[in-house]
């Protein structure tokens, strides 16, 4: 038998921080598409327009991002715990969640990874989400600024190769995260409802399907709903 | 356009050259740089008695003899204590001064203000960065950038990447010219400054021609391969090369081109307008020498002009394919795995049940 537990899994900060970031990211991904090929695509009247929407978005993400830094190394202390993969997440738990994505799953075999607020991310998210932030997000933010103020900083792009390296790193990675938009919609999909995933980030509470007997948690943490804590029991 | 203006004045000079060798029969251009190209003068009459020889004879009034222009010179100058008569621009150049007399310049500044008769240069010998120092002598450099910072974004870059008569003219087109900047000796962390005749000379180019510094093998015209090479040894010696767009045409209205408000006007003319580019070398003489750069090279991704990019104007087809390709990886997420999702659906039931 199986009953479904209540996990408060996204505390308020941080559904602040995902949705002003998924707005900020839409907003750059769009109008880098009017920037990049202002003769096919003019989604903003003028060219001008997109282009300041275009670094508006940019700073509202790099400052989120500073909040999101701040928040997870400073307030939780709990970056390293949820983001750095584990010896065993990387010999053992990337493949066991490959594995289930793209062959267990199709044959109905439950979830290896079950979230909780201290794990909140399956080894190959951890992944993910290391590199994405921790590597290219910072690179496309200060790729970005760079580009704001070409003139005062034109001797920083001769070090680096010119500023057509900096501008192919700033869309390449823009790229990567357009690509990784289409796959992180579609994984929020694949929880035991299509909702499962969106829901939280939106109330904070993730609806878990348990195995009778595993994961009983105290009754009675269903009330304040810590940060890092608590499950409630809801059938 | 600028075709025409040439032509005209290149008729003019193949014209009038015999009549001013044969005007100026005492008094040929020899005879007056004797004394005009030579420093001393400046000691008796002041500066503006003193010309170059060497910029005065590659321009286009050296081909007509100094006579043409001061006609009332004589055989006894200058122990005549006569003052000799200078020839007004609009003699010659009567279409240029018309159009320019009609322009808001008109009634500011004459044509010497700008163009010394002894230095002028084709429009085709002039950089970017001449033009903009012509109007710097009045319009303040910070101060423009203040003004236009009002409206445009990133103005200083717009400035610094722009003839101020790309935008303030009647040309509709215009093309990218490279110029190779250095440091200055004594100088590594200061600013890029465009590089000299002398400078470039002495980095002891083939036979001495300062084109071959780039076009290594000398067929007039600069390869994709031969720009890559360039850019490779130009970083160890404290040069780049740098990018400027100029009109195709040069005229003297000065009107705001309307069409400049709209971004989109140089920045979504697509790359086909942005194949055609020149490196300009310095000559001797103080003007430059174009030498053609094979098409496309600025919209290679690293090695063409590393230095020059204009939003979604220069943007790589290369580049555009491999971001269409990680893109579309992404997009292979939800299409592979949602179709296997959709068909396996029955196993996840099953299980459930």
């Amino acid at each position: 038998m199986k009953h479904t537990e209540q996990i408060y899994l996204t505390p308020m900060p941080v559904r602040i921080w995902h949705w002003l970031n998924a707005l900020g990211i839409v907003t750059l991904c769009v109008t880098a598409l009017q920037i990049r090929f202002p003769d096919y695509v003019n989604i903003f009247g003028t060219y001008k327009a997109a282009i300041r929407l275009h670094n508006t978005a940019g700073v509202v993400v790099s400052v989120s991002y500073a909040l999101w830094l701040i928040y997870y190394m400073f307030v939780t202390r709990t970056l390293v715990k949820l983001y750095i993969p584990t010896l065993d997440d990387i010999k053992y738990g990337l493949f066991r969640q490959a594995f289930f994505y793209f062959f267990f799953y199709f044959f109905g075999r439950p979830n290896p990874h079950h979230s909780t607020p201290d794990s909140k991310f399956n080894p190959m998210q951890k992944a993910a989400y290391l590199v994405i932030m921790l590597v290219l997000l910072p690179l496309v933010i200060v790729s970005g600024y760079f580009l704001m103020y070409i003139a005062p900083l034109r001797e920083v792009f001769v070090l680096i190769g010119g500023i057509k390296t900096l501008v192919s790193a700033h869309y390449l990675i823009a790229c990567c995260f357009c690509a990784f938009l289409f796959v992180h919609i579609y994984l929020a999909t694949l929880g035991h409802t299509p909702f499962a995933h969106f829901i939280p980030m939106w109330s904070g509470w993730e609806e878990e399907e348990v195995e009778d007997g595993i994961h009983e948690q105290a009754p009675g943490a269903d009330t304040a709903a810590p940060a890092h804590s608590a499950g409630r029991h809801s059938a | 356009m600028k075709m025409e203006v040439c032509n005209v004045i290149l008729c003019l000079a193949v014209l009038m050259a015999p009549a001013g060798a044969a005007s100026a029969a005492g008094t040929d251009n020899s005879g007056c740089l004797t004394c005009h190209g030579n420093r001393e003068i400046v000691k008796k009459g002041g500066e503006r008695l003193y010309l170059e020889a060497g910029k005065f004879a590659s321009t286009t009034h050296a081909l007509i003899g100094c006579t043409s222009c001061h006609d009332s010179v004589t055989a006894a100058h200058p122990r005549d204590g006569s003052r000799p008569s200078k020839a007004r621009c609009k003699e010659c150049h009567a279409p240029i001064q018309a159009e320019y007399a009609a322009s808001l310049h008109g009634s500011k500044a004459i044509c010497n203000d700008c163009h010394n008769p002894h230095e002028v240069k084709p429009a085709i010998a002039v950089s970017g960065e001449y033009l903009n120092s012509k109007c710097a002598k009045c319009h303040d450099k910070s101060k423009t950038i203040k003004s236009h910072a009002k409206w445009l974004t990133q103005a200083d870059l717009h400035l610094e990447a722009l003839p101020c008569i790309t935008c303030h003219t009647g040309s509709k087109n215009y093309v990218i010219n490279m110029t190779i900047e250095n440091k200055k000796p004594g100088d590594p962390y200061g600013e890029f400054k465009t590089a000299d005749y002398g400078e470039l000379s002495a980095l002891q180019p083939k036979n001495g021609d300062i084109n071959r510094l780039i076009d290594k093998n000398g067929d007039g015209i600069i390869s994709l391969a031969e720009l890559r090479e360039f850019n490779y040894e130009a970083r160890g010696k404290g040069m780049r090369l740098w990018g400027m767009m100029t009109p195709e045409v040069l005229t003297h209205t000065y009107q705001i081109n309307e069409k400049c408000w709209d971004c989109s006007y140089c920045h979504a003319s697509g790359p086909k307008a942005m194949q055609t580019s020149y490196v300009e070398f310095p000559d001797r003489n103080g003007g430059v020498t174009r030498v053609a750069v094979e098409k496309g090279a600025i919209l290679d991704i690293l090695y063409g002009t590393p230095d020059f990019y204009m939003l979604g104007t220069t943007r790589s087809t290369a580049l555009n394919i491999i971001g269409a390709l990680i893109i579309a990886g992404g997009m292979m997420m939800p299409i592979g795995h949602g179709t296997l999702r959709f068909l396996t659906r029955k196993n996840r039931k099953e299980h459930e049940s």
